[in-house]
């Protein structure tokens, strides 16, 4: 049975080519809604690799710094920037508090590329004080932070997560070895440690490399961090929001200052990933049912006009299941059909690697959500159909001319 | 081998009641090749539905080989039109979209067989029609006799007992209805098949064992 | 004639009520999707209030110092844009020229409330390049900007967070430190008028330290208003020639040599934002051809849905075209008629999106998802979702047309549609 079907969905391709060519686009505007929301899935998942819950991001606004290039601030601004963190850290409410240059969950960032031993490093950098590790709870999985001494060494010491040292030291131990080669006139960097995660980009990207610099603030060269990260004891009620505030205008009053929960900071980022897909997602919705709908009257159509064959297999010794099912079937295989060139197109992406921090799991995932919805669709659409069909009365449509 | 007791057919529409058949018997032996005659509109086909089991007596009785069809539900109907009887139409019926032996193994989709012994069968039902030549061809690329023919091999591929046309001569001209007519006639002597046909054309009633005639759905004579 | 054709589609339209149901859906959906990002569009790039000039305004938004191992890109300093783009209004070409900063995000704290605004400083010009909408008192001067008095311009919205919407002229509040006395109250600016949208406008010179006076890259931007829309091209041309005089006098010359920016429309000004550093193609091309590409590509389904549902729809009155055929309709009258269908069936799909993304688009405002939205279908959008819907209209009746017209008569009669 399937054999004859297959001939006769394939004999008849010119006119089921536009349904395949539907069924083919639907199933590629599912698959890339349905993978970007595993995908999101996926990444939410992973550790995050810090903790963000009672840590409040202070944006500190220094009068024409971050401004330029090269323009790092001003040894006085660095001091002051010191200041400020200890007058922080007296407060009892404040468990720790350190300088950062870029906020977790924050879509700005510094990035950088390397070519180390010959490969092509990408990765997500950023620039903190030595208490960044406890305002953030970060875990090291392998030599240590950084500490105050480390301001005197002949090299620059460099904190790395656990994808970076895979990437540029595969599974030896990176701990004391050297990272690249400097730049002229500057110290060469070496890794005093490994962080198990650092996501900075949220729950829904995936891991970046990272590395973690360290801002010395008594060092000439130094660029003032931007921002002051503060954590709080649980249960600091929001007014100390405004004391700390007041304080911190008193010590630098020529300094704007803007305190933002990291909770409101991933609330943020994580509405700028998810309308998007809400979005989509709710399009794709309603184009699915504007399919539906139209498969059911194309194919009611279609089996009007082959009331005369349905007619035949009847007297041929069809029961109206036999119709009912070979009427499932056929529309099974365009289905499949449609799938079929559908997958073909989008398997192109892992295999000339386009997107690449998609991975195959969650490709695959995508892929067979898309044919499991698509399948499901075209039952639905040729229920009512095939049931029409069963019905014809094989004496009526073998009278017409 | 089919016997119509009484039977009666109307057909209803929203306000008109027509009758197609009134009180008719007939019983048909095996091996009998029988014609029904009458003008258009007298119920000939009517009567060949009913026959074949496409379609249900408004009263009267319908036996096939002694067996009253009265209570059989749809799939035991469509079992034996499968088994037990082949069907040929005066427009063919053929599906365009399949070649002819595709055509001619329709019926035995609807029996457990393999797809070796589907082949077999209808490769020896078109060798039986004198069609062998032509198994990969499509029906639009056959004369309206060769097209007939295909439809014959496929009403005997499940070697059922009984064959029932409905003018399977209409559409085609004397030398091709002649052809045709020596083929049923064949079927009948050699394999003696019962076969039932509708018929305008004298000539081919003629070559019949027995003609029934009709007359406002009812039997004359 | 016409009145006829229409009688008879309707009529046609009303015997096969489910296909016309499919079809309606389909191109309402699409055309609902369609309406609400041209909405979109239209109020990030089109004329608004309050820049209701934005067909005679250009913008210094961007800059981009490139050398030979750093390219840095970000808003425009105050010092560049005091130097070289403040000047410019002195061309005939040019009615004015002011300077603002971008829209930052300042916290004030009114009884132990924390209310987020977003904060512009801006000259006295910018007054009078926007046309803002005053519901209360009147916005501050070049005078006032030039004294530093700490006034501002608060928005209904800020009048109701700080005043509870009681009248705010003369009141003071605090923002990021500071005291400001309001001088006027505006009507809410939607958030993607990117250009002059905030929640209060202070004077440049109330910068709580004078820094921001030096630097070509800061968080500046400047806004020329020509005196027509002709002038526009002239004044892009000026812009690039003071930019190659600029060159000569980077502050940095060892790490920059060359400075890339433009005196952009609202949509030039949006495509560099989209290119980030320095551009191969035109920005504004790209963010065209992107945003053409998306329209289109969104529309594939539903156009291939639309021709499938429509071939179906002729294939079923294939017999019904034989007898016409037959009786001798020529092509022409029957591609004709069915074209009329088409049309009438595309329009009324088109007003049911319409209804439909009016109800939408208010939902949208409502629910602030972006502040002050204020998302709307005016005669523009009108316009370009009637055309969006011709167009469409047209893709999905031209290749079932087209079958129809190859439709054997003899086959049709039979009821075979090939």
């Amino acid at each position: 049975m399937i054999r004859h079907l297959l001939k006769l969905v394939w004999n008849r391709k010119r006119s089921n080519a536009l349904i395949i060519l539907e069924i083919c686009a639907s199933f590629l505007v599912v698959f890339v809604v349905a993978t970007l929301g595993l995908f999101f899935l996926d990444n939410y998942r992973r550790p995050l690799g810090f903790e963000w819950k009672n840590v409040w991001n202070v944006r500190v606004g220094i009068p024409h710094t971050g401004g330029g290039p090269g323009d790092g601030g001003s040894p006085e601004q660095a001091a002051l920037f010191e200041r400020l963190l200890r007058e922080v850290r007296s407060f009892g409410a404040v468990e720790a508090a350190a300088g950062t240059a870029v906020t977790p969950f924050d879509q700005g960032g510094f990035g950088g590329s390397w070519t180390i031993d010959g490969k092509n490093v990408e990765m997500a950098i950023d620039e903190v004080t030595t208490g960044f590790a406890d305002v953030m709870g970060l875990k090291m999985v392998a030599g240590r932070w950084f500490q105050e001494a480390d301001s005197g060494l002949a090299w620059k010491p460099i904190v790395i997560d656990r994808e970076l040292a895979r990437a540029v030291y595969g599974t030896a131990d990176p701990v004391g070895r050297p990272f690249g080669k400097p730049e002229p006139n500057e110290r060469q960097y070496r890794v005093i440690g490994v962080v198990s995660d650092f996501r900075k980009s949220g729950e829904l990207m995936p891991n970046d490399n990272f590395m973690f610099r360290l801002t010395d603030l008594r060092a000439p060269d130094v660029r003032t961090p931007s921002n002051l990260l503060v954590r709080v004891r649980p249960g600091t009620s929001p007014e100390f929001e405004e004391a700390l505030v007041k304080h911190m205008q008193a010590v630098a009053p020529d300094w704007s200052f803007e305190v933002l929960p990291l909770a409101q900071v991933r609330a943020t980022s994580s509405r700028f990933f998810l309308t998007p897909l809400i979005v989509a997602g709710t399009v794709a919705f309603f184009l699915l049912l504007m399919v539906g709908l139209g498969l059911i009257g194309v194919l009611w159509q279609n089996l009007l006009q082959r009331t005369r064959e349905i007619g035949l297999r009847r007297a041929a010794g069809a029961s109206r299941a036999a119709v009912h099912r070979q009427v499932l079937l056929e529309q099974m295989v365009v289905t499949s059909l449609g799938i079929l060139l559908g997958t073909l197109l989008v398997v192109q992406i892992p295999v000339l690697d386009l997107i690449g921090v998609l991975s195959n799991r969650v490709f695959a995932s995508g892929l067979l959500f898309a044919m499991v919805t698509m399948y499901l669709i075209s039952i639905l659409c040729t229920l009512y159909p095939s049931t029409l069909a069963a019905r014809v009365q094989p004496a009526e449509a073998l009278r017409y001319e | 081998m089919i016997n119509l007791r009484q039977v009666s057919k109307q057909y209803r529409t929203e306000r008109i009641e027509t009758t197609a058949l009134d009180n008719i018997n007939l019983e048909i032996g095996k091996g009998e090749f029988i014609s029904i005659m009458g003008p258009s509109g007298c119920g000939k086909s009517t009567l060949l539905n009913l026959m074949g089991l496409l379609d249900e007596p408004s009263s009267g009785q319908v036996a096939l080989d002694g067996k009253s069809i009265d209570r059989y539900g749809d799939r035991a109907l469509s079992r034996v039109r499968n088994e037990r009887i082949g069907f040929i139409f005066q427009q063919f019926h053929l599906v365009s979209d399949l070649s002819v032996v595709d055509n001619v193994e329709i019926p035995l989709l609807y029996r457990r067989m393999s797809n070796k012994e589907r082949r077999k069968a209808a490769l020896a039902a078109l060798d039986r029609v004198g069609l062998s030549s032509r198994i990969h061809h499509f029906p639009t690329q056959l004369s309206g006799g060769q097209q007939q023919r295909v439809a014959i091999a496929r009403a005997i591929v499940g070697r059922p007992g009984i064959l029932l046309a409905d003018e399977p001569t209409g559409n085609l001209d004397s030398q091709m209805g002649d052809e045709i007519m020596g083929i049923l006639e064949d079927l009948n002597q050699k394999e003696k098949t019962t076969i039932v046909m509708v018929t305008h054309d004298p000539r081919m009633a003629d070559k019949t064992h027995r003609v029934v005639r009709l007359f406002d759905g009812r039997q004359v004579q | 004639m016409i009145k006829n054709y229409l009688k008879v589609a309707l009529k046609v339209l009303g015997r096969r009520k489910f296909f016309t149901f499919i079809s309606l859906f389909a191109i309402s959906v699409t055309l609902l999707v369609l309406l609400v990002a041209t909405a979109l569009l239209d109020n990030v790039f089109a004329t608004g209030a309050p820049e209701v000039h934005a067909d005679r305004m250009l913008g210094v938004y961007r800059m981009t110092m490139k050398g030979p191992e750093n390219t840095w890109t970000s808003p425009v300093g105050y010092a560049f844009l005091d130097r070289y783009v403040r000047p410019m209004a002195k061309l005939p070409s040019v009615e004015r020229v002011t300077i603002t900063t971008a829209a930052e995000s300042v916290v004030s704290y009114l009884n132990g409330r924390k209310i987020q605004s977003s904060m512009r400083r801006t000259d006295g010009e910018f007054w009078r390049v926007l046309a803002f909408d005053f519901v209360e008192g009147e916005p501050f001067t070049t005078a006032d900007d030039e004294n530093g008095r700490r006034v501002a311009v608060i928005s209904e919205t800020t009048r109701q967070r700080f005043f509870d919407g009681r009248p705010a002229v003369g009141k003071t509040l605090e923002a990021d430190g500071q005291s400001f006395r309001v001088v006027g109250v505006v009507r809410d600016v939607p958030l993607l008028r990117y250009s002059s949208s905030a929640d209060l406008w202070v004077p440049i010179t109330t910068a709580k330290s004078s820094g921001y006076k030096e630097g070509w890259s800061g968080n500046f931007s400047a806004l020329i208003l020509a005196r027509s829309p002709a002038d526009l091209p002239q004044i892009k041309a000026e812009f690039q020639s003071i930019l190659r005089g600029a060159e000569k006098q980077i502050p940095d010359p060892k790490s920059f040599k060359t400075l890339i920016a433009g005196a952009d429309t609202l949509f030039e000004g949006a495509a560099r934002l989209f290119v980030p550093g320095p551009p191969v193609v035109d920005p504004a091309i790209q963010l065209r051809a992107a945003l053409l590409a998306l329209m289109l590509g969104f529309m594939l389904l539903p156009t291939i849905n639309l021709v499938n549902i429509n071939l179906s729809r002729i294939l079923d009155r294939a017999s019904e075209i034989g007898v016409r055929r037959a009786f001798g309709a020529s092509s022409r009258t029957l591609i004709g008629q069915f074209l009329i269908e088409n049309l009438v069936l595309t329009l009324i799909g088109a007003g049911v999106g319409l209804a439909l993304a009016a109800v939408v688009l208010r939902i949208f405002n409502a629910s602030g998802l972006i502040e002050h939205a204020g998302l709307q279908i005016n005669a523009r959008v009108f316009l370009y979702g009637l055309a969006i819907a011709l167009f469409f209209g047209l893709l999905s009746g031209v290749y079932p047309a087209w079958r129809m017209s190859k439709l054997h008569p003899v086959q049709a009669l039979r009821g075979r549609s090939a």
